[in-house]
């Protein structure tokens, strides 16, 4: 009681001024642009007035823009990426997952070779080769267009490329916290490994895989170099593409309603990741400890 | 109770899903094998077989985990590496991006001219014995032939049918193309030309009309030297993917063809003034960009760690703000960055009342650049700070103290060393990861400013990944292969860097 008191007073003291003082500068800085995007948003003609932070008049206009205007299909590219990235979250997890099932309990030849050689590949990201993957889904679009350059099927393959190398660390991580008493247990009474893995494995990691589930979604949502090197057309764009080439060069003419696009995508993402802020900030900090 | 003991569904789900994906496999397959596309035929045969033998074998239990994500890897992430690698050998670019083959083939193409005697003919698109085949009327004689792409047969009356005009519509063993077909005959028709002897072809000029050509172009016996019979000049294999004129080198004829040249991506980004200034203006850049970037992200992280290590009124609200840069999607606030720091429009100049043209200026270009970068980076290295202090032992500050060392001496003798041990492998994973930073440079800056008028190739802001990105696509001209070089120096220094960095950590021996 008294120790809780003690410090209760403490934090009033002078000596913490400079904390506070610190931490408004910094606030300022941090939401400065989240201001300026939600009141240009609001803005009837999407400039800010000179000296003031905030709209003069309310208008929604720049959102009704937003799904009217045919010229920017963003309902379309919300659904493109969405699409895209779940599918991509799905799979990849439970891609990474059964890499990192293999790798934290069962004992096979070549395994830490392997395991080597997969950390050493996936240090190299995918899209310094972008040339190369160019030319390559370029060939492929001859004999299917579904996965060929301009398709979001042959960009969802190049995101699967690195799943291995991506939530597989994270997940190995956590399956090795696992006791490994729970799988000899389940062997004694006669469950095959693929058992042990579905029915045992799958939901005792149910929170771990939410969390790699989302970054990877947040992953795809960012992602914007191969997909600006794969959607040319403008129904087929995600929403990076879509907003930068609808943006880019323009900000007089359309800052107005892409203030707007930006706010959509990204309230439910801020979202998301605030609710999830107490696993991400974990595996963040952890991986600093662990280091 | 189930019906199915669970062992049972497994295995049912497994045999489906198995079913499903070979018989995606194997009509991949067929399409691969009617274009005589035999490396991805090949390709997808071994996926079918490995696919087939590991999920129906007892044994290699750890391979059926491994299999999806291997085969993906390999695919999508090994072959364009290596392919990246083979590319950067070659001259291959906007004008070179076939092969020898096929240049010449085109050539042959781009060297017909039209006979002096003037003969066209009609023609009517179809099939003939399974192959493309024209049915052609001579214009004048009415002389009536069908043509494939090797050989040309002249009809005996009574084997074709003719309209009106004596132009013939029908013939034996020939079945016209419907108007759908016509419509995708250009895939085709753009290369089919129908051999008439001594030099000339028969060539179509649209859909339904052909005429007859010859071949200015003269070819020697191995392909290394082309005499224009027309123009009079004779061109030669310049050894680098064209024929050029013999006497005049700036007479390139098009197309051209990849050459396999090892040395010159390389050497030419070393030697070349007009691509060695660039790069290593480029270099220097990329380099500093990622190492102020990373240190001043770590400095303020550090800092408001440090004031946030107390228990403080409202720290929890603060905490929450402050990681709002880190949840909000990074292009979107690199795009509303860029539209803040817009000259005319931007929200700063707006505010402040003031002109500046921040991202014209190549100086401040680079500061908007880290600025903007500090604010993306800091809620980051906050929160890995954050656990690096909480793991510092409490002992080594009261043994410290005992000895009488002060509060700054504890910090920057004791403390900000241990932090950056336990930090490193993160800062050099961060410095990595700004090192290529495409989104932010291209999305904010594209590069710029750059000076086109006066032959820049490269802007103020691009680092390696942008100027490659730029080179291979930016513009009209696309150099495929300079941008793979520049692509490969690029994995040499990512890979050093990892290397070293995973040593230290020592991770490859725990595995």
């Amino acid at each position: 009681m008294s120790i809780a008191l003690g410090k209760k007073k403490q934090s009033r003291t002078p000596s913490n001024l400079w904390r506070h003082i610190f931490a408004w500068v910094l606030m300022v800085f941090a939401v400065f642009p989240i201001i300026v995007v939600v009141s240009s948003s609001l803005s009837a003609t999407g400039a800010l007035s000179t000296g003031s932070l905030l709209p003069t008049k309310i208008s929604f206009g720049n959102y009704t823009m937003l799904f009217t205007n045919s010229t920017i299909p963003f309902g379309k590219w919300m659904v493109n990426t969405i699409v895209l990235a779940a599918v991509n979250a799905v799979i990849s997890v439970l891609i990474g997952m059964f890499a990192a099932y293999a790798f934290s309990r069962l004992r096979y030849r070549g395994r830490k070779q392997s395991l080597q050689a997969l950390f050493l590949i996936q240090v190299f990201p995918s899209f310094l080769a972008l040339a190369a993957i160019y030319v390559i889904f370029e060939h492929l679009y001859t004999l299917y267009p579904a996965i060929g350059l301009g398709s979001l099927g042959g960009l969802l393959l190049v995101y699967l490329g690195g799943s291995m190398g991506g939530s597989a660390w994270l997940l190995k991580g956590f399956l090795d916290t696992i006791p490994m008493e729970l799988d000899e247990a389940a062997k004694i009474d006669g469950a095959s490994p693929s058992q042990i893995f579905w029915q045992i494995f799958l939901p005792l990691t149910v929170p771990i895989l939410v969390v790699s589930t989302l970054l990877s979604f947040i992953g795809t949502f960012n992602e914007y170099i191969l997909a600006s090197l794969f959607l040319q057309d403008i129904q087929t764009r995600t929403v990076a593409v879509g907003l930068q080439s609808f943006v880019g060069g323009t900000f007089g003419a359309n800052w107005g309603p892409f203030a707007a696009g930006s706010v959509v995508a990204a309230i439910p993402l801020v979202a998301l990741f605030l609710s999830l802020q107490k696993y991400i900030v974990s595996g963040v900090t952890a991986g600093s400890v662990k280091g | 109770m189930n019906p199915l003991k669970p062992s049972a569904m497994a295995a049912i789900i497994k045999v489906f899903l198995l079913a499903i994906a070979s018989a995606l496999i194997v009509w991949m397959i067929y399409v691969a094998v009617l274009a005589s596309d035999w490396i991805v035929a090949g390709t997808l045969s071994v996926i079918l077989i490995g696919a087939n033998v590991v999920y129906f074998s007892k044994k290699a239990v750890a391979s059926k985990f491994l299999f999806p994500g291997s085969v993906l890897l390999v695919i999508f992430v090994i072959v364009p590496i290596i392919y990246t690698a083979w590319m950067s050998v070659y001259n291959y670019k906007t004008g070179n991006e076939i092969t020898k083959d096929a240049a010449i083939t085109q050539l042959h193409q781009v060297g017909l001219v039209p006979d002096p005697s003037g003969t066209s003919y009609d023609m009517v698109l179809g099939h003939y014995n399974g192959q493309d085949a024209v049915l052609l009327t001579n214009q004048s004689t009415h002389e009536v032939s069908i043509g494939l792409k090797d050989k040309l047969t002249v009809l005996s009356a009574g084997s074709f049918t003719t309209d009106a005009n004596q132009k013939a519509v029908t013939a034996t063993g020939f079945t016209a193309d419907t108007p759908a077909q016509i419509a995708q005959a250009n895939t085709w028709l753009s290369a089919f030309m129908v051999p008439a002897g001594n030099d000339l072809y028969i060539s179509p000029q649209g859909t339904d009309v052909a005429a007859l050509m010859h071949e200015k172009f003269q070819f020697n016996a191995d392909n290394t030297k082309i005499v224009d019979t027309v123009g009079g000049i004779t061109y030669v294999d310049n050894g680098n993917g064209n024929f050029v004129g013999q006497k005049d080198a700036t007479a390139v004829l098009y197309p051209g063809w990849r050459q396999f040249n090892p040395a010159q991506n390389y050497v030419g980004l070393l030697t070349d003034p007009k691509l060695n200034g660039p790069l290593l203006g480029v270099f220097i850049w990329t380099i500093s960009f990622a190492f102020i970037s990373v240190l001043m992200m770590w400095a303020l992280g550090l800092t408001l760690a440090l004031a946030m290590d107390k228990k403080i009124r409202f720290r929890a609200f603060y905490r929450g703000v402050l990681i709002l840069p880190y949840a909000m999607p990074s292009f979107m606030s690199i795009l509303i960055w860029a539209g803040i720091f817009n000259v005319n429009y931007g929200a700063l100049n707006n505010l402040l009342g003031i002109h500046v043209d921040w991202l014209n200026d190549p100086w401040l270009a680079r500061l908007v650049i880290l600025i903007v970068n500090l604010w993306l980076g800091f809620p980051y290295f906050y929160l890995i700070s954050t656990g690096a202090l909480q793991a510092l032992p409490t002992d080594i500050e009261e043994a410290a103290e005992i000895d009488g060392a002060s509060g700054s001496q504890i910090f920057w003798r004791i403390k900000l060393p241990l932090i950056f041990q336990i930090l490193s492998p993160l800062l050099i994973g961060s410095f990595a990861f700004n090192f290529n930073n495409f989104n932010l440079i291209y999305l904010l800056t594209k590069g710029g400013p750059i000076d086109i008028l006066n032959g820049q190739t490269a802007g103020a802001t691009d680092i390696l990944i942008t100027y490659a990105y730029k080179t291979a696509f930016g513009g009209n001209d696309q150099n495929l292969g300079l941008a793979c070089a520049i692509s490969v120096i690029m994995f040499v220094i990512v890979g050093a860097l990892s290397m070293w960095s995973l040593k230290r950590s020592r991770v490859l021996e725990e595995m």
